[in-house]
């Protein structure tokens, strides 16, 4: 697998049964990247091993005072140079690619995982897992599974030159053989305790970072009614906190450092002593005696690597064991339905509420509960987790249907409709008839001024369906994503459109306009809304006001308001004691309020 | 041909207009030498430091050549115990020193990390009330997330470590010319290769790693925003279509890994023929200078492995190099918050009164398109104002106006006679609070969220602050009390919750005069109907400009403005304007039925 072959056409079923089941997974996915890999890594790391001989034969052809065996020494290193190069180059190719051809694929894995899981995810605790896997753990796990085969060359080539130099010179070789162990095992009782200082480092630092962007978000409320201070040294605080940890975690890798620096010198003191002795006694050579000091020196670097291959697995086994349990959700309920695929037509009923709505009507429901109302709406479109007796489109029953049938003859759109990122083409380019235009269901949504705002944020365009939405639309007030979001499921134009309070953000003047865009637009199709908005009860065919989970009155919205006290106390919000004052002043919705952009146009 | 072009689509190209500004080069740099003036202590300590671990880790070949030398010689007296002596005292030398330097460095880059942080915020709290409703919150926002990120590992690694690998090169290079100056002569030979590579690397590198982490940053995005939006996905049937933009994300993300792959693999062998150079000049000229006998074996042996250490340093210097460069964009978007200037305020002025006063208001964003047009308004004491009208007609824009946050034009807002844009915004927001639908609860305790409003206040005024929305019940139900962790994190409060605690800082902060804009979107009838009371008691008394989104709002209004297309178009009380047949008596009887 080549980097610019990504991303695969198909990624694969993964071992999801455990962390060190799905590493394992993903390394023999990637076998042939890992023995090349390998192959680049012994090139690699053998050619710099054996520098030390030609540092060790140039000084011996010196002392001999041979020139042409210098020379030829110097051909030797051009070799080794050659070698070095090359291997390090492709063994970083190679070792790249594995990496990113692992992350690649568990990336896609999630996403496809993440589609699949759908309505499923949304509401559960996993959703935060899932991205955390993305954001972080899929760089921990590509980066152990590519490791791997450059450890395993690193670690070859350590036993090798150890096997030779016990072979050139065994009793040098066999202080090296002994003390290489050593050094490279000292220091991995320490990396639990630095590992964990510098995840401790890390959890601080995502808190100081919280509360700042926490701060920033809020500045507005701070700027306008005062604790600005308060806040600052709340941060100071958590920051100066972060750098203590730092520092903590900084004094145990500079203990290791340290070590790192201690005990190759130890050995190498150690060499030098006894193979000083050897050389006196003429029983080796001084380029011999050269060779073995600088062979230790160097092989500090491969030896390095049996630190990384500890580090980067400690590391790596809560990921994977998170990715692995991510990867293994699944749907509470099944997708394939018993029926064949169709989109059927007809009355939508609930049998559960003894909810009708008839065909190609505007039906409005009146709710006082809204979270009631939000799950009425979701049953309407069949497929919920809670189970029970399904919803019938002309007879049929949605849940016996396939998924994708169900959500394209109804399509609910919940309280909270997310803006997807993108311009407005991509945002408004869904799955849809194709009989409403996207200019109609801007003008019925009331949209003229939205489009106004989005030319005005974004860099370079005129024209507002190129304009970029930001995630969630969060540069656009509550009202106009509101409006966007109808605009949008206007368009796919289902057979039944559900809308659970699709205006509540937006002001009386607007509401009245959409409603009459909504008539109009989906004239002879089945809409249901839910709202207590008398703006929209007037301009419906019928209206249900549902109480208690059951519907208890049906009608034209001013008969109700004459003849039912339940509704009149839900849509003119009198209650009991006093008449509703001043609710402007409530402080409801979450989002940003940028009216000041709409109205600038 | 051979050799990766950079791709086309660039992810880390802004995507949304900058609403704040970027630091200019003269600012970045200003900032960066005052950054040093701060910590040049850290910054030569950490030189000394390191100095004495190099040239401790240069005794080790000194050693051996004096050794090679005198073994070669076969005459002179050894000193093995003297030599393993120093050796070893080097060696210990260099171990406590080189844990000196790491951990020195460290504390530097950590310090300086967290001045740079602690500035930015210190800035971004002292920004003009008008700036951020302009630009909302977004921009400040990543800047203090992404762009301290990417400086962190800058500050914390790159700059130590760069000071560390100079020091380090420059005193190998020394030792070379104090064992032997023609080997240092030879090492010279690789710098012109070195150079070239380096020219080539670095004009491309930075500009490709940027790209390269936002690309990579694209992916996680696109994946979570998949996962956020799973209801609307699946109501729209858009899982295929997610899926294959998740796969295009990857495909960009890749090209630039692989852009950047390609120019690596450029730099490594450039690299690794300079370190091959370096130990190869010194072996072969000295080699010849031996046989010549200009200089000795133990030269050569010291100076062959002194060669050998100099791929240490410079791989160092390679390896943070680009990152600093990197980290220089983000510096400069820091930075650039200190160029927003703040708006001249007389801190002199002080309203007499609490008449608030429109006198033919004009106002624009933009240059020649006012949004607001002639308009003239009188607010009394304790009295409220609704305004009313179509979305983007002005009223938020004249809501913002009467709370002091945005100057006009042209014509006049005064509080009490005094003009409220000329006021600073600490003396505004004691008299004039603007009261929107966010009402964010911050991260920290109960307490510290109330307390904003009036810092030093005693908990028993908290209690009673609360009590006047009817927030004490539960409250004191909380196991913890005023100590309980709210916000994103900890416990997780109601929106009605929210919007009480957002009532009681009104309370403590105790303005006469609110600005209530577009509140009641996503209402829960229940418990609105019992915020409306919790509001009643905090609106008593006080002079109240409601922009009004629904209409029973306005009927209870002692006048109302309707506000179409930049003016006022309609002005009076409820019943004189449906009587009047305008636009809103149309809406009411609409509304009404």
């Amino acid at each position: 697998m080549q980097i610019q072959d990504l991303p695969y056409s198909d990624p694969g079923v993964p071992d999801a049964r455990s962390g060190p089941r799905f590493l394992w997974w993903l390394w023999r996915n990637q076998l042939d990247g890992q023995l090349k890999s390998l192959a680049w890594g012994l090139l690699h790391f053998v050619a710099v091993s054996a520098l030390p001989f030609c540092v060790g034969l140039a000084v011996q052809a010196v002392v001999d005072r041979s020139g042409t065996r210098l020379v030829l020494t110097g051909g030797l290193l051009l070799l080794c140079g050659t070698g070095i190069a090359v291997g390090d180059t492709f063994l970083h190719r190679t070792a790249v690619t594995n990496w990113i051809t692992a992350a690649a694929r568990v990336q896609q894995l999630l996403a496809r995982k993440a589609a699949q899981l759908g309505s499923a995810l949304s509401r559960r605790v996993a959703a935060g897992e899932v991205v955390a896997v993305s954001t972080g753990d899929v760089e921990k796990i590509g980066w152990f599974v590519e490791a791997v085969s450059r450890f395993t060359a690193a670690a070859l080539t350590v036993v090798v030159v150890c096997a030779g130099l016990a072979v050139y010179q065994p009793a040098l070789g066999a202080i090296v053989a002994v003390g290489l162990p050593v050094v490279a095992l000292a220091v991995l009782p320490l990396l639990p305790r630095a590992t964990r200082r510098a995840d401790a480092q890390r959890e601080k630092a995502g808190r100081a970072t919280e509360l700042a962007s926490d701060t920033v978000a809020g500045l507005r409320v701070l700027r306008g009614i005062g604790g600005e201070e308060l806040f600052l040294n709340r941060y100071r605080r958590a920051s100066q906190e972060v750098r203590h940890a730092a520092v903590r975690s900084a004094r145990m890798w500079s203990l290791i450092s340290a070590i790192q620096v201690l005990l190759p010198g130890l050995l190498l003191i150690a060499v030098v002593w006894h193979g000083i002795h050897l050389a006196h006694q003429g029983r080796i050579t001084v380029g011999e005696l050269v060779t073995v000091y600088s062979a230790v020196m160097v092989l500090n670097y491969p030896l390095r690597h049996f630190e990384e291959i500890a580090m980067a697995y400690s590391f790596c086994r809560p990921s994977a064991k998170r990715a692995a349990r991510v990867l293994s959700l699944e749907r509470p309920t099944a997708t394939e339905g018993t029926r064949e695929a169709q989109v059927p037509a007809g009355d939508l009923y609930d049998p559960g509420t003894g909810l009708l709505a008839p065909a190609r009507r505007l039906t409005a429901v009146v709710c006082g509960d809204p979270d009631a109302a939000g799950r009425l709406a979701a049953r309407l479109g069949g497929h919920t987790a809670e189970g029970g007796r399904s919803v019938l489109l002309g007879g049929v029953a949605l849940d016996e249907l396939p998924l994708d049938s169900a959500r394209t003859a109804v399509l609910v759109q919940d309280k909270d409709p997310v803006l997807l990122s993108g311009t407005l083409r991509q945002l408004l380019d869904v799955p849809a008839s194709g009989a409403v235009r996207a200019a109609d269901a801007l003008t019925a949504a009331q949209c003229d001024d939205v489009l106004d705002a989005l030319v005005q944020g974004s860099v370079d365009t005129t024209d507002p369906m190129d304009a970029r939405i930001t995630e969630r639309g969060r540069s656009l007030s509550g009202g106009q994503r509101q409006r966007l979001a109808l605009a949008r499921s206007l368009i796919t134009d289902p057979e039944v459109l559900v809308l659970d309070e699709p205006t509540s953000a937006v002001d009386s003047h607007t509401e009245a306009r959409i409603a009459d865009g909504l008539r109009r637009l989906r004239s002879g199709r089945t809409t249901v809304v839910f709202t207590s908005s008398p703006l929209l009860l007037d301009r419906a065919d019928l209206v249900a006001l549902v109480h208690d989970g059951e519907v208890v009155a049906v009608g034209a919205h001013r008969e109700l308001i004459d003849r039912e006290p339940r509704y009149r106390t839900v849509v003119t919000r009198e209650s009991d004691d006093e008449p509703a004052a001043a609710d402007e002043g409530a402080l409801v919705g979450a989002g940003q309020e940028r009216n000041e952009i709409e109205e600038s146009a | 041909m051979i050799g990766v072009a950079p791709p086309a689509y660039d992810p880390a190209a802004p995507t949304t207009a900058t609403t704040l500004p970027v630091g200019a080069a003269a600012t970045v740099r200003a900032y960066v030498t005052e950054l040093f003036h701060r910590h040049h202590r850290a910054f030569l300590l950490l030189i000394g430091v390191n100095t004495v671990a190099v040239i401790a880790s240069m005794v080790g070949p000194y050693l051996l050549g004096g050794l090679v030398e005198r073994v070669s010689d076969r005459s002179r007296e050894l000193h093995l115990g003297l030599t393993a002596g120093l050796f070893l005292l080097a060696l210990i030398v260099q171990a406590g020193f080189v844990r000196e330097v790491r951990l020195r460095g460290a504390m530097l880059g950590e310090r300086m990390l967290a001045d740079l942080r602690e500035d930015f915020l210190v800035r971004s709290v002292g920004l003009p009330p008008g700036v951020l409703e302009r630009a909302g919150t977004g921009d400040l926002l990543s800047r203090i997330t992404t762009d301290i990120d990417r400086l962190a590992n800058a500050m914390r690694e790159a700059v130590p470590q760069l000071t560390i690998g100079a020091v380090w090169a420059l005193l190998l290079l020394g030792g070379l010319v104090v064992t032997a100056p023609p080997l240092a002569a030879a090492v010279l030979l690789a710098v012109p290769v070195l150079l070239a590579g380096c020219r080539w690397y670095f004009k491309r590198a930075p500009a490709g790693y940027r790209s390269e982490a936002a690309g990579y940053a694209t992916v996680a995005a696109t994946l979570a925003e998949t996962v956020d939006a799973g209801h609307t996905i699946e109501a729209h049937r858009l899982g295929a279509r997610r899926v294959a933009l998740s796969e295009q994300r990857i495909k960009e993300w890749t090209a630039w890994e692989r852009y950047t792959l390609w120019l690596r693999s450029v730099l490594f062998p450039v690299v690794n023929a300079a370190h091959v150079i370096v130990l190869g000049s010194v072996l072969m000229v000295g080699g010849v200078f031996v046989l010549h006998g200009w200089i000795g074996v133990g030269q050569l042996t010291t100076g062959a492995l002194l060669a050998q250490m100099l791929v240490d340093p410079v791989n160092l210097i390679l390896r943070w190099y680009d990152e600093v460069q990197v980290a220089q964009v983000s510096l400069a978007r820091l930075v650039g918050v200190r160029d927003i200037e703040p708006d001249a305020k007389d801190a002199s002025l002080a309203p007499d009164g609490r008449d608030v006063h429109a006198d033919r208001v004009h106002f624009a964003y933009r240059e020649g398109v006012d949004v607001l047009r002639n308009v003239s308004l009188e607010v009394a004491p304790g009295t409220r104002l609704a305004l009313v009208g179509p979305s983007g007609a002005g009223k938020s824009t004249l809501g913002r106006l009467l709370a002091g946050i945005y100057a006009p034009r042209d014509g006049r807002i005064t509080l009490g006679g005094a003009e409220l844009s000329l006021m600073p915004a600490e003396r505004v927001r004691s008299h004039v609070a603007l009261v929107n639908q966010e009402h964010h609860v911050f991260v920290g305790s109960l307490r510290d969220n109330i307390l904003l409003a009036r810092a030093g206040a005693a908990d028993a005024e908290l209690w009673a602050a609360l009590g006047a929305v009817d927030a004490d019940g539960w409250a004191r139900a909380l196991d913890d009390g005023l100590d309980t962790e709210v916000g994103s994190g900890g416990l997780a409060l109601t929106p009605a919750q929210a919007q009480q605690i957002a009532l009681a800082r009104l309370v403590l902060a105790d303005p006469h005069t609110l600005v209530l804009d577009e509140a009641t979107s996503l209402l829960d009838p229940r418990a609105a109907r019992h915020l409306e009371r919790s509001l009643a008691r905090v609106l008593d008394g006080r002079t109240v400009v409601a922009i009004a989104h629904r209409l029973h709002t306005a009927h209870d209004a002692d006048v109302i403005a309707v506000v179409e297309n930049g003016r006022v178009s309609e002005l009076g009380s409820h019943d004189d304007l449906v009587v009047a047949d305008g636009a809103y008596a149309a809406l009411w009887r609409s509304w009404h039925g």
